[in-house]
């Protein structure tokens, strides 16, 4: 009896020693892990760094004035997706039409608007439907319905068709396209009167080998905005925004001036980017169906232009500036992650192949894997790592001390990332004029880490939940008038 | 006749356009417009004139005013410059007779004798009574009034250009305005008149061509002329501008010299 219970104890040992071991190799890992991210994200910052003073030069130097009344720009073709904008889209149209650019068209596609999206516009611009519009059929799309037009505003186009998305969407637009190079342009985003001709000037530095370039994407919440011009900056009043201004400002100066420098750029936004039309229709356009087509087209251009063996860059242009509205409440702010989270694994686990393949070069051998297994992946090195924890606790194998060492490591890393794209944002662009915004900045800075950075890990694993389940919806998003934005703006 | 109190105080916020449209209305062959000033004068002072016009037999007059009790404009249809002058005798010694402490100033003109009552020489009339160092009647004589200035806009987002051009005008006697953006601009047109929008075509609020095409449906019959000054080179635009009745383009960098002399070219 007495050995019995002597063997069950034993037993019980051996299987704690087991899981003590497990435990072990998996602490390992985890800081392995957690060491790697951080010399990647310090790697790519320390890019940015090289680079952000070519920006400067180039963002004060450049006439921009003149090489927009030139003859020798290419022509651009922007594309305005729109699907029930009708209480943004005229204010929209008309910021779009008075670009600093020579010789552009506006294409709104209007995507099966249940909404009087179209009835706006042609009654706004008059517009009339084409008898025999010009389409070519380079790419597969729903079919249009109608192009509408008017000579007294002779940049401007409306397509009508039935909905199929914003990818099929951009895919009309392109068929209608006259002009080489194309833009995607969010429907509820706002560009920098020069925005364009910075990306044009961008292109022209190297035409044959470039394909598309990205635009800087900022929160205009908070903003004063008059006739589509921004005319006084400022941080967003409330918290969501105020969190997504940061993880905005890490992610296009911190990161992407960075990944660009080594071509190793996964996405252009979708809010605001530059693409050669050839090579767009040469990958088959816009993939359909699923979101995440912005960064569904740059891995697609990367492995058409890697696999013809072409010469080719995807560049970033921080100083082509789009406004963008972020959502200011939790659900929406949810779903647009969720959303994100999903559209992602669906490009990750459709491109798994490129990944640590040296054919795919910088693509293959850094920016898949960094983004399988750093992006797509973070979360759940996140949530057993905390698990793991716990264990560690009850196995009593660590003491409180160190893990508050290893969470004061990881929170001053991370912090120190903010910080450099705060400064990058200094040098370069300055736009923080107010003592008061810099602090603020480097309060919600800190103030992430407590909350909103679990949550973003949260959303992304729900969106992966969603993706298993096969739910595809676009999810829930609302419309505000740029006019109402900065009447609560001035008010507040 | 219309010279009620009524009429007059509807009229007296566009004081010099009213007078132009009441020439283009009625169509006197000729006609007399006599600016009366007076420093301190009584607040019924257009009523004492009133009076006196009055008092005699067959004479068509409208007493107006834009608001301010002590300066008022008489219009005498039908009137060479020699009555015109001896009214505004009559005027002076009547209400001397009655106030004879009243200070004041009479500039008067005959048209089209002395040119074009337009808004810019009326302007000219009122600033002369109001600066006038003698207390003889001015006769407005056709040479003053050919300088009478004349109104320009300048329409550009960049305050520098804006300032730079301003100053050169003022100095060549032109009045200037300034607009920062197109619809402030669009505005400006309407209220101001001007006889000259010298603008940029990239502006914010709206586009270009759209814009210029706004500009002549203001004032349907009398647009003002329209000099592009703008960074925009390309072809297209340029011919289309001037499909739409542009008068002048001028691309930047700009020679200044050049400048005035398209617009004085504009402008005659």
């Amino acid at each position: 009896m007495r050995r019995l219970s002597l063997y069950v104890k034993l037993q019980q040992l051996e299987e704690i020693t087991l899981l003590r071991d497990i435990l072990l190799i998996y602490g390992l890992f985890a800081i392995y892990y957690v060491m790697s991210v951080n010399v990647i994200y310090f790697s790519v910052l320390a890019l940015s760094f090289k680079n952000i003073w070519t920006v400067y030069r180039r963002s004060v130097f450049s006439k921009f004035n003149t090489l927009a009344g030139s003859d020798l720009v290419p022509s651009v073709s922007l594309l305005v997706p729109a699907y029930n904008e009708e209480v943004t889209i005229i204010e929209n149209v008309r910021c779009l039409m008075t670009l600093n650019y020579p010789n552009y068209e506006v294409i709104v596609i209007n995507d099966g608007s249940s909404d009087d999206t179209l009835e706006v516009l042609t009654t706004e611009f008059n517009l009339t439907k084409l008898t025999n519009p010009e389409m070519r059929n380079s790419i597969d799309c729903t079919a249009v319905t109608g192009v509408f037009y008017n000579p007294e505003f002779p940049n401007l186009y409306v397509i009508d068709k039935g909905n199929g998305g914003k990818a099929d969407s951009l895919n009309a637009g392109i068929n209608l396209s006259h002009y080489p190079l194309i833009s995607s342009i969010d429907a509820d985003s706002l560009l920098e009167k020069d925005a364009l001709i910075r990306m044009a000037r961008q292109y022209m530095e190297n035409p044959e080998e470039t394909v598309a370039i990205g635009g800087d994407v900022r929160i205009a919440n908070g903003c004063l905005i008059e006739n589509g011009q921004v005319k006084d900056f400022s941080l967003p009043n409330k918290m969501w925004p105020m969190f997504q201004a940061i993880e905005y400002l890490k992610a296009f100066l911190g990161g992407r001036i960075g990944w660009s420098s080594i071509n190793g750029l996964i996405i252009v936004s979708g809010a605001f980017g530059l693409f050669r039309k050839d090579y767009v229709i040469a990958v088959g356009g816009y993939r359909g169906g699923y979101p995440g087509e912005d960064m569904n087209i740059i891995i697609k251009l990367h492995r058409y232009m890697l696999e013809n063996k072409l010469k080719y860059r995807i560049a970033f242009c921080p100083e082509a500036v789009c406004w963008t509205q972020a959502p200011e409440s939790y659900r929406i702010l949810a779903s647009q992650r969720q959303r994100w989270g999903r559209g992602n694994l669906k490009n990750m686990i459709e491109n798994y192949d490129m990944a640590f393949n040296p054919k795919y070069k910088v693509m293959g051998l850094m920016t898949m894997p960094y983004n399988i297994i750093f992006e797509a992946l973070n979360p759940y090195f996140k949530i057993t790592g905390l698990i793991a924890l716990v264990g560690y606790v009850m196995l009593d194998m660590t003491q409180w001390k160190i893990l508050l060492v290893f969470g004061l490591i990881n929170f001053l890393s991370g912090y120190l990332f903010s910080i450099g794209a705060l400064i990058l944002e200094e040098i370069a662009f300055k736009r923080f004029i107010k003592i008061s915004d810099l602090w603020k900045m480097l309060f919600y800075g800190a103030a992430k880490f407590f909350g909103y950075s679990q949550l973003g890990t949260l959303w992304r694993i729900q969106g992966h939940i969603q993706f298993l389940r096969n739910n595809n919806s676009w999810g829930a998003m609302t419309r505000q008038s740029w006019k109402e934005k900065s009447d609560t703006a001035k008010s507040a | 006749m219309p010279n009620s109190a009524t009429l007059q105080t509807s009229i007296h916020e566009n004081l010099y356009q009213s007078i132009e449209e009441w020439v283009k209305e009625t169509k006197p062959s000729v006609y007399g417009i006599l600016f009366l000033y007076a420093s301190a004068g009584p607040t019924n002072l257009d009523a004492q004139v009133r009076r006196i016009l009055e008092s005699q037999p067959n004479l068509d007059f409208e007493v107006w005013s834009d608001g301010e009790a002590n300066r008022q404009v008489v219009l005498l249809p039908e009137l060479t410059l020699d009555s015109v002058h001896f009214q505004g005798l009559l005027l002076k010694q009547r209400l001397l007779e009655v106030l004879p402490n009243l200070d004041l100033r009479i500039t008067l003109a005959s048209f089209p004798e002395q040119g074009e009552a337009s808004q810019a020489v009326l302007k000219q009339m009122s600033d002369s009574v109001m600066k006038s160092e003698a207390s003889d009647i001015h006769i407005f004589t056709k040479e003053e009034a050919e300088a009478a200035k004349n109104r320009i806009l300048i329409v550009d987002n960049d305050a520098t250009i804006r300032e730079f051009l301003q100053i050169r005008f003022e100095l060549q006697g032109y009045e200037t305005y300034e607009a920062d953006n197109g619809l402030v601009a669009l505005d400006l047109i309407e209220k101001l008149k001007p006889d000259l929008v010298l603008t940029e075509l990239n502006l914010y609020g709206i586009d270009g061509l759209p814009y210029i095409h706004h500009i002549q449906q203001i004032h349907n019959n009398q647009a003002p002329k329209i000099v592009v000054l703008t960074e925009q080179k390309v072809e297209q635009t340029i011919s289309q501008c001037f499909e739409r009745g542009v008068d002048d383009y001028i691309t930047k960098p700009f020679s200044p010299v050049e400048l005035d002399a398209r617009i004085r070219r504009c402008i005659q």
